[in-house]
């Protein structure tokens, strides 16, 4: 069964169309969307999750049409959003922050999610008083609370340093070896591609590329795109 | 999807107990409801006294700053309009005792329903509104208020000077004391004095501190928290925040209307003057310097506030608004966190042995 399905997919800002006539399908654990900046990876994950609604295509999620859902309603389906700045309840502690899940899918647990994401030593210390690189933490582990059957990554490891990215990386790995399905919105790209299983690249809103992580870096489109030419890589 | 947790972690997300013992064990409660407890044992002594007095018109103002605290306090959404469920509470008290000749209980659950259901009935359409546009909305409640029964006073036949002669407040007790009279026990001034409503205005705020610091750590309490700090997060987490801040601000316009009930049976009157928007700067102040979201801390500085104000109030008399809507001002430039902050610094400073 196809998870996800976007098909035909149009947003327009003004003049300017974000996001323009994407469409692909994810049937695998993990699924990376790439681009360079102002490619619309961003505003197409806000369309996938329910925060902007396109004007012309169709999301489906499990068979059921979504496109015009309220976020709430696609997180209660199980795909769940993350943010790029993260937005965490800065008033509660990190337990409680995990524990403010809809329990319509569930109940999580809070332990294991704890260990795996790195935060069981600061449960109980307030999320406004942690530093950036738990608060990225606390992002992911908000959306592992959520019990999702898809969790959609607004850049998980962006403005991370380069040790607090790989400890963030091999969390996902080992979410990913536990059955976890990710949709990650990246730019650093060598250090995400290793979870992936495919790719969905974009460009100026249009979905120039989508396959394997190995079919990636040899494709001309996206080699265009990264370097200008695709010759021009040695 | 990581598996689901097992029966330790349902217990664990359904904290109940566990927030019960945490809210009975905490120093701010325990000395709220202590507090509670000393002031009718300290009124009791001179039962018709000015402290008395005092301390009644500060639990019906405790009430209702408790409530506004559970609603606005804790989601951040903030409910100008809570004189008007004051002045609803009042006014349904005082319709029922002058068409239905009813007692003190049944007047302070008219009062109650009267204000749960126009509490709904004001939270559907307006909590569709994102905060400084809801706050905007219900300032102008009140003055609808007032003005819908100003101007339909007479057509709705309605007596010339307002309810009055309604049950003093403290008859709640008659039918205890009277039962209860065989066993000789001294609690006939129960049923004629302040110290009898003040016992009744005290037993009330108790279980509303506890209840509402119960939900305030439930999942409901969390949410209502998570709203004040990010209502769009809590969408992504599958959280639709619309019934919990319509049950909120129902509950809260509810408790509001009983405290107005309460507040006309205390005056035996109610009138167009229980619809005052000034009712709400008490409620303001008190919460303030209790903490915004603190809930205990609105016991203290609800006794503090309106002490003072029935103090000031014959010397200053209608200048005391104005000091009071001053300090109110003060109060959010800088103490805004409110007294309990400073409070621990200075028993930290008191605490520490001198350098040398």
């Amino acid at each position: 069964m196809t998870l996800l399905e976007v098909a035909g997919v149009t947003r327009s800002f003004g003049g300017n169309r974000a996001v323009d006539d994407v469409s692909f399908r994810m049937e695998v654990d993990t699924l990376a969307i790439v681009g360079p900046n102002g490619a619309g990876k961003t505003t197409l994950l806000n369309l996938i999750a329910g925060w902007l609604h396109p004007e012309l295509g169709a999301i489906t999620f499990r068979d059921q049409d979504v496109t015009h859902h309220p976020p709430w309603r696609i997180a209660q389906l199980g795909m769940v959003k993350t943010y790029q700045v993260v937005r965490p309840f800065r008033t509660l502690t990190v337990q409680e922050n995990l524990a403010l899940f809809g329990k319509k899918r569930g109940v999580a647990d809070l332990d294991r999610i704890l260990e795996v994401t790195g935060l069981r030593d600061v449960r109980d210390h307030l999320a406004g008083a942690l530093p950036f690189g738990l608060l990225k933490r606390l992002e992911l582990a908000k959306g592992l609370a959520a019990m999702p059957d898809l969790l959609l990554l607004d850049e998980p490891i962006g403005g991370l340093s380069r040790a607090e990215a790989q400890g963030l990386v091999a969390s996902l790995t080992a979410l990913k070896s536990s059955g976890v399905r990710m949709v990650i919105v990246e730019h650093r790209l060598s250090e995400i591609l290793p979870v992936v299983d495919r790719v969905v690249a974009l460009d100026r809103g249009r979905l120039i590329f989508h396959g394997t992580r190995e079919e990636f870096f040899q494709d001309p489109a996206v080699r265009t795109a990264y370097l200008g030419s695709s010759d021009a890589a040695g | 999807m990581l598996p689901e947790g097992g029966p330790r972690a349902r217990r664990a997300a359904s904290p109940l107990l566990r927030t019960a013992r945490r809210t009975v064990l905490s120093p701010t409660y325990l000395f709220a409801i202590a507090l509670i407890g000393f002031v009718f044992y300290a009124a009791s002594g001179s039962p018709d006294s000015f402290f008395a007095y005092s301390m009644v018109l500060a639990s019906i103002f405790i009430t209702l700053a408790l409530a506004w605290d559970f609603s606005s306090g804790l989601t951040g959404y903030l409910n100008f309009g809570l004189p008007f469920f004051f002045g609803l509470g009042a006014f349904g008290a005082g319709y029922l005792s002058w068409h239905g000749d009813r007692v003190v209980p049944e007047l302070l659950v008219f009062g109650f329903a009267v204000g749960l259901f126009a509490g709904f009935l004001f939270s559907i359409p307006t909590l569709r509104l994102r905060g400084p546009y809801f706050s905007l909305l219900s300032l102008l409640l009140p003055i609808i208020g007032t003005d819908f029964v100003v101007a339909f006073w007479a057509q709705l036949h309605l007596p010339t000077e307002g309810y009055y002669s309604l049950p003093f407040l403290y008859t709640f007790w008659t039918p205890v004391v009277q039962s209860l009279s065989p066993l000789h026990l001294p609690i006939q001034y129960l049923a004629t004095t302040n110290a009898g409503e003040l016992l009744l205005l005290s037993i009330v705020n108790g279980v509303l501190l506890t209840g509402f610091l119960l939900l305030r750590g439930s999942h409901f309490g969390l949410v209502l928290r998570g709203i004040r700090d990010d209502e769009d997060a809590l969408g992504s987490q599958g959280i639709w925040t619309f019934p919990y801040k319509v049950t909120a601000f129902t509950l809260s316009s509810g408790v509001a209307a009983y405290a107005g009930a309460a507040y006309a049976t205390t005056v035996t009157y109610s009138g167009v003057d229980t619809f005052q928007f000034t009712f709400i700067l008490f409620p303001v102040l008190i919460v303030i310097l209790g903490g915004l979201g603190r809930l205990s801390g609105s016991v203290l500085a609800g006794y503090l506030v309106i002490y003072l104000y029935q103090y000031l109030q014959p010397v200053f008399s209608t200048a005391t608004l104005i000091i009071f809507s001053s300090i109110a001002i003060l109060l959010v430039l800088f103490v805004a966190g409110g007294l309990e902050r400073p409070l621990r610094a200075f028993i930290q400073f008191m605490r520490t042995p001198e350098a040398g």
